[in-house]
């Protein structure tokens, strides 16, 4: 015994500094910093795109350099462009994303809720949601327009379609995954079918719905641009389109950049609003 | 006084033949005491326990708790699950206090009836933390303490210490049998080992697999003796313990080995 514990103490004497600290060895990425790799990554990306320009390896009617690209973002900014300003465009696009978003929780929530709870909303909403949600949007974009029109209805109806599915889904999902012993409890606690949906299923829905809502935007923002392409005279997607036409590429890689500024910054939000509101997730 | 008369319950086999779970069970739950229903998985204990709830409708027979017909889940049976059930988005206090929000009681009154379960329970200082901050054997006791602010007439706790480790276990039986001996809650508790039956139970009742039916009831003592004076070593050495233990044991043994080739048959019909 004794000569365990002198023999451990004496082990332990060399760590008079700072001990090595371990962790079990994984296969996966856990944790771990990557943000300076990341840094590096695109900087080595502008350094190319830099020197590839300004080298003249490439037609600047395919790649405009860096320099031309900034210089066209103010000017856009200041003069705009294709009639309006950068903000106009950027508006109207936004507008556009915000109700179609909207309309797309204020159905898809309830719809998808109820369709996980009920045999007959279960039975009649199925075969339209799978008929067309594997649909490309830019398939069913004639239909809207000869249904709804050239203006902002048909794009909005477009858009909100496109990201009603994922949502829905993710909510039916979410109801499904509800443990039954978590019902059962709340039962046994005198809940009333009203209680046991607000205080129970919704909660427990929540995390899914929120994770079908982010990959909702991400479709949103690849569908705008197929919906801004029809007789449009504002949007962002618009102004890529026109410029296209005239082979602005500088224009369009500032439109480009502008979707990814705002893709992201939605992408981010949508983060913190998970930290907010389900910050038991994952936590069983 | 929860009563049950000639209790069958029949699930759905494969290719939908019926298939008994629960053969013709007859028990009556005394106010104030703990019975334990006691046996291999499969032989119906927790089947029992989802119809006293009221989760599971009977084949046949009837459910009585004080002359009213048991129809479905209601506040006046708590349930404690083996699984975790509390609600990650409410803190421990306010998981508590669930079943009274429920009922519609104000908030601070609510609160401060939880508060004092949580009391009761020893956990007064994590009442605002979240359940997931919280140890296994630690959450089981918020669960109890939900399941107790309805005030139940009683209590049902299926299998409530058999994901714990041993001697969390031991610790858990314990602070339930004080509990038990403030409030002089009926319970009503399923186990798969032998020493938690005979350590909790006043009432033991032996079941036995396909179709689960009761082979043997026992009064015992031990946990009042524990509940008087608060010391395992000479109850759970007494000799009268160890022989009934024993006896127990060779019972499921036995319901177990006949049973083998009786499941053969039947999976031939």
């Amino acid at each position: 015994m004794t000569d365990v514990a002198a023999e451990s103490s004496k082990s332990a004497q060399p760590s008079e500094s700072a001990p090595r600290i371990v962790a079990m060895r994984d296969v996966a990425l856990a944790g771990g910093h990557t943000i300076v790799i990341s840094l590096a990554t695109i900087l080595a990306l502008l350094t190319l795109w830099a020197g590839a320009t300004s080298l003249h390896l490439v037609s600047p009617l395919f790649l405009p350099t860096p320099y031309e690209v900034v210089t066209q973002f103010v000017a856009v900014y200041q003069d705009g462009y294709a009639n309006a300003t950068l903000a106009e465009h950027l508006g109207a696009s936004l507008f556009r994303m915000a109700v179609a978003a909207a309309l797309a929780l204020g159905l898809a929530i309830p719809i998808g809720l109820a369709m996980g709870l009920n045999r007959w909303a279960k039975g009649i909403f199925d075969p339209p949601i799978e008929f067309y949600w594997p649909l490309p949007p830019l398939a069913y974009l004639p239909l809207m327009i000869i249904w709804l029109g050239i203006g902002e209805t048909s794009k909005i109806a477009l858009l909100a379609l496109a990201m009603f599915a994922p949502i829905c889904l993710s909510a039916q999902a979410g109801v499904r995954g509800i443990p039954l012993e978590r019902v059962n409890a709340a039962l046994s606690l005198g809940a009333t079918r009203w209680q046991l949906f607000r205080h129970i299923v919704l909660p427990s829905a929540l995390p899914e719905i929120l994770t079908g809502f982010r990959i909702a935007l991400g479709v949103g923002w690849g569908t705008l641009v197929a919906a801004e392409l029809i007789a449009s005279t504002r949007g962002i997607g618009y102004m890529i389109m026109s410029a296209s036409n005239f082979l602005a590429t500088d224009v369009v890689f500032v439109g480009i950049a502008v979707i990814a500024a705002w893709a992201f910054v939605f992408s981010y939000a949508l983060r913190w609003l998970e930290r907010v509101l389900v910050p038991w997730k994952g936590k069983g | 006084m929860l009563n049950i008369h000639n209790a069958s319950v029949y699930f759905a086999g494969r290719g939908g033949s019926p298939v008994k779970a629960l053969d013709r069970v007859n028990l009556d739950i005394p106010a104030g005491g703990i019975v334990v229903a006691l046996g291999a998985s499969g032989c119906g204990k927790s089947t029992l326990l989802n119809a006293i709830a009221g989760f599971l409708p009977l084949s046949e027979g009837a459910i009585t708790l004080n002359g009213r017909p048991v129809a479905g889940p209601g506040a006046d049976r708590g349930v404690v699950f083996q699984k975790d059930t509390l609600l990650p988005w409410r803190s421990v206090i306010d998981n508590v206090a669930l079943g009274l929000d429920f009922a519609g009681l104000p908030r601070a009154s609510a609160r401060e009836k939880a508060r004092a379960l949580l009391k009761l329970e020893g956990l007064e200082d994590f009442a605002r933390a979240a359940p997931y901050e919280l140890s296994g054997g630690m959450r089981q006791r918020v669960n109890i303490a939900r399941a107790l602010a309805t005030d139940p007439a009683i209590l049902l706790m299926d299998e409530p210490f058999g994901a714990l480790d041993s001697l969390t276990r031991e610790q858990m039986q314990e602070l339930l049998i004080s509990v038990w001996a403030k409030t002089h809650k009926t319970i009503f508790l399923i186990t798969h080992s032998l020493d938690e039956a005979l350590s909790l139970g006043t009432h033991i009742v032996v079941m036995s697999p396909r179709p689960g039916r009761i082979v043997a009831r026992y009064d015992v003592d031990f946990v009042k003796r524990f509940a008087r004076d608060g010391d395992w070593r000479p109850i759970k050495t007494d000799l009268e313990f160890v022989r009934l233990r024993e006896e127990i044991r060779g019972l499921i043994h036995q319901s177990d080995a006949v049973d083998a080739p009786h499941e053969r048959l039947a999976a031939h019909d």
